[in-house]
């Protein structure tokens, strides 16, 4: 869709949040 | 040759589509749709029962269905990943499955078995999401009953059509056999190849953890999209820091309105 709508850089996180996580880097809290 | 086949599948046939459906559902590439029909076109005929077939392609579904909830409540989204490794892309597969489950709830198991993918990774999902096994079992045994049902009624109705089709099979005797196994192969290798380019494709596109912080630590501010189901994230309530919330399409495209389509963006999921 991002492709579609022009955007010539995405790229998916391998693992997502998950492997981000397990890394051990930082988060935040979502709110709202 | 054919001939012995189908002799073989009017004696073993109920137990024949039982071990047929239980190895689909527990994620085998076989197909067993096609058992299904044939199987109603032949109780159509008089030579097997439906209500036998039905009988066994139902329990076969909620064994294997059941195996799957029960692996999912126990391991939770880390059977699911398994599961979805098997798919094409294990972020893509958790999120789709996902939605049609935030969307629909228990009711798309009613609809999970006309769907790829879908069908196996429906339960474990619900699993998961720790679903009343009652509430699971019920909804799960309708859906194998529509799917079932709908597969052993196209049989009966198109009876003429497959007799004469297993007819011209087995005139061409042992031939009927090689194509048919060539069919499936072919399918079957067809399949694994696709798999195989997209993922290639895929892995080369990915960008990993390591690389995004040190883009970050760089002083580069990709743009990094959380496209996690709500659910997903009402689970866990962490982001990655400046990561911009966005579950629809439409609300991705609010949130990007005023990024320059040159911008790098990294999406994340589960």
């Amino acid at each position: 869709m991002l492709i579609d709508r022009g955007y010539v850089e995405v790229r998916p996180l391998a693992g997502g949040l998950d492997a981000w996580v397990d890394a051990g880097y930082p988060v935040e809290e979502l709110t709202g | 040759m054919l001939h012995h086949l189908i002799e073989l599948i009017l004696r073993y046939g109920v137990p024949l589509v039982f071990v047929n459906v239980f190895l689909e559902q527990i994620g085998a590439p076989i197909p067993a749709v096609p058992t299904l029909i044939v199987a109603g076109a032949l109780a159509r005929n008089g030579e097997m029962s439906s209500t036998y077939v039905l009988t066994a392609a139902l329990f076969a579904s909620l064994i294997a269905d059941w195996i799957w909830f029960l692996l999912g409540r126990r391991y939770g989204y880390r059977i699911l990943r398994t599961l979805c490794r098997i798919s094409l892309s294990p972020d893509s597969c958790v999120r789709e499955t996902e939605s049609y489950f935030e969307r629909w709830g228990m009711k798309s198991l009613l609809f999970a078995k006309f769907i790829p993918g879908f069908s196996t990774v429906a339960p474990p999902l619900a699993g998961a999401m720790k679903a009343s096994t009652l509430e699971f079992l019920i909804y799960d045994a309708v859906g194998a009953f529509i799917w079932a049902g709908t597969a052993v009624a196209a049989g009966r109705a198109f009876h003429h059509a497959i007799a004469r089709l297993l007819q011209r099979l087995e005139d061409l005797g042992w031939w009927s056999v090689v194509f048919i196994v060539s069919v499936v192969i072919l399918v079957v290798l067809l399949k694994w190849w696709q798999r195989l380019r997209f993922y290639r494709k895929l892995r080369i596109a990915r960008v990993s953890v390591d690389d995004l912080k040190a883009m970050f630590d760089r002083g580069e501010s990709p743009i990094v999209l959380d496209v996690r189901t709500r659910g997903s994230r009402q689970r866990d309530l962490r982001r990655i820091p400046s990561a911009i919330v966005a579950s629809s399409p439409e609300e991705v495209a609010e949130q990007l309105a005023q990024v320059p389509p040159s911008s790098p963006i990294i999406l994340y999921c589960t």
